[in-house]
């Protein structure tokens, strides 16, 4: 195109999400096409899984969205629990649904603390990071293992909660909310400079969510209230009482918001299972190699970004013979194409990172 | 933390009769070492535990690894944090090639180290060690942010005594 | 399920039920030139295609289309079966945008080609990579795992 300049962003820069490479025509500052490049990260977990026993593919799931890595693993266990008829027991019900929700405010919080980051808030990113090691440690106390728990297994997961942990939770989580209420309101939503970054830009409209697919906090955020929590309830979220947050502007002010929300919500869900845990058995006992009879399986799960599913094809053997991943930031980062078209380039940053993409389920 | 940290100032005696060039060598190590400005290469898993290294509690600023921008024509340390795949490996070794010489790499987790999990993958490299010298490993899966410290605290000593790939390879 | 009733009405006994249960109807289409006129069919009560899964039983392929849609969490499942020797199928990617990529990815892992698909590309693979990995046939061999892709120019 005449007198435009094409941009390389990626998949090495300071202020790109991960291995996302943008490639930009701008004229001027202003960008006039978009394209995005995504594999930079495609580690083959679709062929891994074909390789692997059925339990020996949960370190995979955890890599795969890293920052919340035990909702994949509960949407894994819960494939292959369906597929193979495993009921498990309502304390382990219980245990998921907290350890799920306590990544979600994980997720969210990693994703406020980079959202500040790309708006040079630097201190927003130091803030969300302290909050997300009190949560980080309670995992670590729970599962032994801080990013990458492997904390779920068929049938159950691998420990009972130890002694006493339900109150360091419920400790941990009254700070959150209070500084979610005070400090990150005085930090972003009250911060001047954070407004006109992030108000009317990058909208996205209703025709366009459904145009491209997109579910999860920036489907919520366009004014569609939908979220799987609600519309399909899965393991105790028919049990507990919680709202879900849905903003109508569509913009990235509206994304943020949304999710800051959730963590509020989320908390509410966690104080509630706490409540109501139930004794009991923590697992059923299932073999570690299990074979399951030749069926097509498809399971979705709401995770922080949207809704994400799994496809799951067995054939009798101990293995899966396919394991297909529908990722949610998949659709999102194909929407960037047409969302980037007509702004500046400063505000494609704050667009890029409040889709909150994660590569590693992209690329999968 | 309970290593001390082995370096002592020259005392005038051997500052007269050391050799220029080894005191100028002697002074820059331990300048370099002390300030390591890292470019932050981080693709996956690790990058999130990097950002745990240079956040507070761990806080990587005590050793003078200074999170400055990530420009790779003013940094000396790269940490390859993250699966490197075939198609990352070229740009990993473009970034690398941009960075001043003397340069030290610490290759992150698993993945760098050997391939870890994802060594039965068609589309990973089995350890970074295939593409580029490397003067420390951490492993894990992902490390802990801690290791990333001792990880620093390894490379200081290596500058410290000229055994760093860099010097090894006369380019330092 | 009403709509498993308006598409057969639409294709014509082209269509062999496999579930149609509250919440998921499972249809497979005997006719491959059938899938986009049932796209269109569809695309009333499901507006939200969630993926494409293809799966490798050599030497057919079996391409699953899951659709769902925005009010309620009810599933549709299309599965159409291609064979090697006529190894195209013809692209929804006009009738449901979000099946652009998913299509792309397909083509890229499978080698499965599109008719019709506005830009069909690799998308997670460099363009000059070899193969087609997920295919059964492709085994992760030494060759394949020592291989660091530095000669590669996309």
């Amino acid at each position: 195109m005449e007198n435009s300049i094409r941009l390389n962003i990626g998949p090495v820069h300071p202020a790109m999400h991960g291995v996302l490479k943008l490639i930009l025509d701008v004229k001027g500052d202003t960008i006039i096409k978009a394209q995005t490049e995504i594999g930079f990260l495609h580690r083959a977990s679709e062929k891994i899984a074909e390789l692997r026993y059925f339990a020996n593919y949960y370190p995979i799931m955890d890599k795969l969205d890293y920052v919340s890595a035990l909702n994949m693993e509960i949407l894994y266990a819960s494939a292959v629990e369906k597929a193979a008829n495993i009921e498990i027991p309502p304390r382990a019900v219980y245990i998921r649904t907290i350890m799920a929700e306590m990544q979600r405010i994980m997720s969210h919080l990693v994703f406020i603390g980079s959202f500040g980051e790309d708006l040079g808030n630097m201190t927003g990113f130091i803030w969300a990071l302290r909050e997300r090691e009190l949560l980080m440690t309670l995992v670590e106390k729970i599962s032994g293992g801080r990013l990458a728990p492997m904390y779920i297994c068929n049938g159950g997961m691998f420990y009972d909660f130890p002694q006493g942990i339900e109150d360091d939770i419920l400790k941990a989580l009254s700070i959150i909310e209070n500084k979610v209420n005070h400090e990150y309101h005085a930090m972003f939503t009250k911060n001047q400079i954070f407004l006109s970054r992030t108000k009317g830009v990058g909208i996205i409209t209703k025709d366009m969510i459904k145009k491209y697919g997109i579910t999860g906090p920036i489907a919520r955020a366009s004014g569609i209230n939908r979220d799987l929590r609600k519309v399909s309830p899965y393991l105790a979220y028919d049990k507990v009482d919680f709202e879900i947050p849905v903003e109508s502007d569509g913009d990235t002010y509206s994304r943020f918001l949304v999710r800051t929300l959730e963590i509020l919500e989320s908390i509410k869900i966690i104080r509630q299972c706490i409540k109501d845990l139930p004794a009991g058995p923590y697992k059923t006992a299932v073999p570690w190699i299990i074979r399951i009879p030749k069926k097509d399986t498809f399971i979705k799960q709401e995770s922080p970004r949207g809704e994400m599913g799994i496809f799951l094809v067995t054939d009798g053997s101990d293995k899966p013979y396919r394991l297909k991943l529908r990722s949610p930031t998949f659709f999102a980062i194909h929407a960037l194409e047409e969302l980037l078209v007509n702004i500046k380039v400063a505000d494609a940053f704050v667009i890029v990172a409040s889709v909150d993409p994660v590569m590693g389920e992209v690329d999968r | 933390m309970e290593e001390s940290n082995e370096f002592s100032y020259p005392g005038l005696y051997e500052v007269v009769f050391m050799k220029a060039e080894k005191f100028i060598n002697t002074v820059l190590n331990w300048g370099r070492s002390n300030s390591l400005w890292p470019l932050t290469f981080g693709t996956s898993c690790c990058a999130i535990e990097m950002m745990t290294f240079g956040a507070t509690k761990v806080d990587a600023d005590r050793l003078g690894v200074l999170f400055n921008g990530d420009s790779p024509r003013q940094s000396d340390l790269i940490l390859v944090s993250g699966t490197i795949t075939k198609k990352m490996a070229r740009r990993l070794l473009n970034v690398y090639e941009q960075m001043p010489d003397p340069k030290y790499v610490i290759a992150v987790g698993a993945c760098n180290v050997s391939g870890g999990l994802y060594h039965d993958s068609y589309n990973t490299i089995e350890g970074i060690d295939r593409i580029m010298p490397v003067d420390a490993f951490i492993p894990g899966c992902p490390p802990r942010p801690e290791e990333f410290l001792d990880a620093v605290r390894v490379l200081q000593k290596l500058i410290k005594e000229n055994r760093s790939k860099a010097q090894e390879n006369g380019r330092s | 399920m009403v709509e498993v009733d308006k598409l057969k009405k639409a294709v014509k006994g082209e269509l062999e039920v496999l579930a149609d249960e509250k919440g998921l109807s499972i249809v497979r289409i005997k006719n491959k030139k059938l899938l986009t006129k049932l796209a269109w069919q569809l695309k009333e009560a499901f507006d939200l295609l969630y993926c494409i899964s293809v799966v490798d039983y050599s030497p057919d392929f079996e391409l699953n289309y899951i659709f769902s849609n925005y009010s309620n969490s009810d599933l549709f499942i299309i599965k159409v079966n291609i064979t090697e020797k006529d190894f195209a199928v013809d692209s929804i990617a006009g009738i449901f945008n979000s099946a652009n990529w998913e299509e792309r990815e397909a083509y890229d892992l499978f080698g499965i080609k599109f008719n019709g698909h506005p830009d069909l590309r690799r998308i997670l693979l460099p363009e000059d990579w070899p193969g087609h990995p997920l295919r059964k046939d492709f085994k992760v061999d030494d060759e394949v795992r020592n291989w660091t892709g530095l000669d590669l120019k996309f």
